[in-house]
């Protein structure tokens, strides 16, 4: 190859990005929309979407922190919004460009995390839970089953400080969300209880593992469940006794962003009854959007992990963001967990 | 010698805007505060490096080190021969290299992922154990130190092969023959003669493997299955779920000090030239 | 002893090799599992089909190929410069630099343009990689190409000079020819060592600059897919043939 093609050939391949039309960045969770929702969006509106995705809250936050990262649109979860908003990484969301925002289930019009829905719009929401084999007897019904020796190096627990120690608080009868110190270490010894009849800690990648076999129990995000159980007949889920945490993320424009109009007509569009009900049906995901539920196939509407019942609603708790102390002692007792 | 400087002139900037700035920015935020959701804030403090001298720390980096000389360890065993091997090889010499490389060349991630895949409880492995009727029930091959101890040493293997072999291929090969006839039995020419003599390409090697292994982070999180920590996953924690800059800085700067010391005290005799 | 040690070498092969070979081999597989059912070519057809991976493969092409050219030619010019007269600052700093753990630069640079961003305005994105992955690669040629530059004397310069070169002649027309197999080899290594990146990368990487590393992480963290597999082996074959290529550059 001598120089000029050389050249060329960069040129060439720096040539492939060009493309007029206007651009928007979205940022989200991995299998959080549907196979021509974003198609779609980009065929209506002329506009070109550059769409990745991430696995966790924190990379998202380490991503965005700098406000230099080049995203408009992202999902944290709504205990997130709060520090984002204090960095001064949200903008906050006209309301007068998203005329959908009435579609929202009447539960998530005026949340207790963000009263006038000032910086993000509710998206999708999912508890946590256990997801096992039914081969496991007995079937489990509290986290405390998740403590069986029988099931020594076939469970994992979720690779996240919060959901982790909030099982092991569940576990002793605490709120997930706990401050008081006693409780997080009492807590912690739960936890280094259980870490040598588990096989690892590990997020959306134990998915695949249920569905094979390897693992027979996992602390799992509902929707993550979900989509195992429809790969694999034989897994079934259940919400906890003790009590459990539900979480929800929202759609949020970042202040870095220079297309904020355009990034509202994005979340506006999402609103829409039946592209929120694709979404919903395609990923396995219970929608905050009460209009598309109501278009969702019986199915997929009434499905007890995704939309569990009242009784089981009840016994659920939306975790607080964590004051500061809390915050720091937890990452303390994660690490000497891992380090144990 | 206009030239001559001309020429480092680029590599003075590097120097410079990709070196030392960096650095020394990282520096700074270790001396600096924890703000309350994260970032980093006034005053300068050494709080950071206080926090560093925490029992839970020290046996974290205690633990690092024996899974970096672990590794560092098998790689030399496991290297020394296979370069003795090539060395002494009569032809194909540059194909059984090319060999030993080509691992190297494809993704490290893809190689993680191959021990992952032949490791797991359904992987190729414990399918097979069970298949020939071995077991009955899968071993736990994965998500253990032994499968991280793997991973390390499957990645980094040809950067022990590589100097080993580039001395024993200078090595006078009239010297084990000397030794031979002098009596020596070929055990005790390899102990006695050829290992002394290789001791440069051995240093190499094991710096070149036991640095990365110090600060590996990828593979004791994928093949570890998050069940230990390495001093690199707490720096990687501290800047994200930690969200402590100065703490993560703190631990990185630390870090780098030890791989320096400890560099320092392998190369101090060591008069062969990288660059 | 030397039937032994064909023996392990052999063994030592099959361990280097073994995993990548099955990986490749049950890419052919039509089944997600373990199991082998038939052959197929489905994953392959899914790679292609992945914008995702399209577009990691396009930036990590573009970027390798990028810092590949800058850090060759600015680590040649280094190694040149520092045969010529050493300088023990910088000498150390490559050295340091080839020695700092892989999270430590990441996170500096990260930190760097954190600050570039306030100052100057810089996005995170394509850009910042490819001077991520030139900061780590620069040590990498300048040992390379150093490591030729000892097999030459000093003298063949001299000798031009002599005869009435210049300075830039003499390094024109007399040394760089004779490194053209040292500056090969480094910018091979150079293109490998970006394009295989992960920790760096992930860090300083913005919004147009998702490689393909990122994108087999990424899909490695959503649970095993034979789709990884496709990739690895054509990696794999990809690589195998560029080092064959560099070989043949470097005889002729």
């Amino acid at each position: 190859m001598n120089r000029r093609t050389f050249f060329l050939g960069i040129a060439g391949l720096a040539g492939c990005a060009r493309d007029t039309r206007p651009r928007l960045n979205v940022y989200n969770w991995s299998a959080y929309v549907g196979p021509e929702t974003i198609p779609d969006f980009e065929r209506e509106f002329g506009v070109r979407v550059r769409y990745a995705t991430y696995e966790s809250n924190e990379e998202l936050l380490a991503k965005v922190f700098t406000g230099n990262s080049g995203w408009d649109v992202v999902f944290p979860t709504y205990n997130r919004l709060e520090p984002m908003r204090s960095y001064g990484l949200l903008a906050p969301l006209r309301h007068d460009w998203l005329p959908n925002l009435p579609n929202l289930d009447a539960g998530f019009r005026a949340p207790a995390w963000d009263r006038s829905l000032a910086w993000g719009v509710p998206y999708m929401w999912y508890g946590t839970g256990i997801v096992y084999n039914r081969s496991v007897h007995p079937a489990p019904t509290r986290w405390a089953d998740m403590w069986n020796p029988a099931l020594k190096g076939r469970m994992t627990m979720l690779d996240d400080p919060e959901d982790m120690l909030g099982a092991c608080l569940k576990k002793l009868g605490c709120s997930f969300s706990s401050t008081d110190p006693q409780e997080l270490r009492r807590a912690e010894q739960e936890a280094i209880r259980q870490k040598p009849l588990l096989s690892a800690y590990l997020n959306a990648e134990v998915r695949d593992q249920l569905v094979a076999g390897d693992v027979l129990m996992a602390q799992l995000w509902s929707t993550t469940a979900q989509q195992a159980i429809d790969a694999a007949p034989n897994l079934a889920f259940v919400f906890p006794a003790e009590g459990f945490p539900f979480y929800c993320d929202c759609a949020v424009v970042l202040r870095e962003s220079h297309r904020a109009r355009l990034a509202h007509e994005f979340l506006n569009y999402l609103l829409r009854p039946h592209v929120s009900a694709r979404v919903a049906e395609a990923t396995k995901t219970a929608t905050c959007n009460g209009a598309a539920h109501a278009l969702l196939p019986p199915a997929i509407r009434d499905n007890p992990v995704l939309y569990p019942p009242p009784d089981v609603f009840a016994r659920g708790e939306w975790p607080r963001a964590l004051p500061p102390a809390a915050q720091r002692l937890r990452d303390r007792i994660w690490t000497e967990i891992k380090a144990s | 010698m206009r030239l001559r400087s001309w020429f480092l002139f680029p590599a003075w900037i590097w120097l410079a805007a990709l070196f030392a700035a960096p650095f020394a920015i990282v520096m700074a935020y270790s001396f600096l505060t924890r703000g309350v959701y994260g970032g980093i804030e006034a005053p300068w403090t050494a709080e950071s490096y206080q926090r560093l001298a925490d029992p839970l720390y020290f046996a974290i980096v205690v633990r690092s080190f024996a899974i970096a000389l672990a590794a560092t360890a098998i790689c030399l065993v496991l290297a020394f021969p296979a370069a003795l091997f090539i060395a002494r090889a009569p032809r194909h010499k540059n194909l059984y290299l090319q060999l030993v490389m080509l691992p190297f060349w494809t993704s490290f991630l893809v190689r993680t992922y191959a021990w992952i895949f032949l490791l797991r409880d359904t992987g190729l492995i414990n399918t097979a154990l069970q298949a020939i009727g071995l077991i009955h029930h899968p071993l736990p091959l994965l998500y253990n130190d032994g499968a991280v101890l793997l991973g390390l040493v499957y990645a980094y293997l040809p950067f022990m092969v590589l100097p080993i072999f580039a001395t024993l291929e200078r090595l006078d090969p009239s010297l084990a023959e000397a030794a031979a006839d002098l009596g020596a039995r070929p055990l005790s020419t390899l102990f006695r003669v050829i290992i002394p003599l290789s001791k440069p390409g051995i240093v190499a090697g094991c710096v070149l493997v036991f640095i990365p292994c110090l600060g590996a982070y990828l593979t004791p999180d994928l093949l570890g299955g998050g069940r230990t920590v390495m001093i690199g996953n707490l720096v990687q924690n501290q800047f994200t779920t930690a969200r402590d800059w100065p703490f993560g800085s703190a631990i990185s700067i630390v870090l780098m000090l030890l791989v320096v010391a400890g560099l320092w005290a392998f190369l101090r005799r060591e008069s062969e030239p990288l660059v | 002893m030397k039937r032994w040690l064909a023996a392990y070498a052999a063994a030592f092969f099959a361990f280097l090799h073994l995993p990548l070979l099955t990986l490749a081999v049950f890419s052919f597989n039509s089944s997600r599992f373990t199991v082998w059912q038939h052959f197929s070519l489905d994953w392959y057809r899914a790679m292609f089909h992945d914008p995702q991976i399209l577009e990691g493969t396009r930036n990590s092409v573009i970027i390798a190929l990028l810092a590949t050219a800058i850090s060759t030619i600015v680590g040649t010019l280094c190694a040149y410069g520092l045969w010529k007269r050493g300088s023990r600052m910088l000498t150390g700093a490559l050295y340091l630099s080839l020695v700092t753990p892989e999270i430590v630069t990441g996170i500096s640079l990260l930190a760097l343009f954190q600050w570039a961003f306030r100052w100057l305005g810089w996005q995170l994105g394509i850009f910042t990689v490819v001077l991520a992955h030139v900061a780590f690669s620069i040590a990498f040629v300048v040992i390379v190409v150093s490591a030729r530059l000892r097999t030459i004397s000093p003298t063949l310069e001299e000798a031009a000079m002599d005869l009435g070169a210049n300075e830039w002649q003499a390094f024109w027309h007399v040394t760089l020819p004779a490194l053209i197999p040292g500056i090969v080899a480094a910018a091979l290594l150079a293109l490998t060592v970006s394009f295989d990146d992960y920790v760096i990368t992930s860090m300083v990487a913005g919004v147009d600059s998702q490689t393909l590393p990122m994108v087999i992480y990424a899909m490695a963290r959503r649970g095993a897919s034979p789709v990884i597999n496709a990739i690895s082996a054509l990696i794999t074959v990809f690589f195998g043939i560029l080092i064959l290529v560099s070989e043949k550059v470097r005889e002729a």
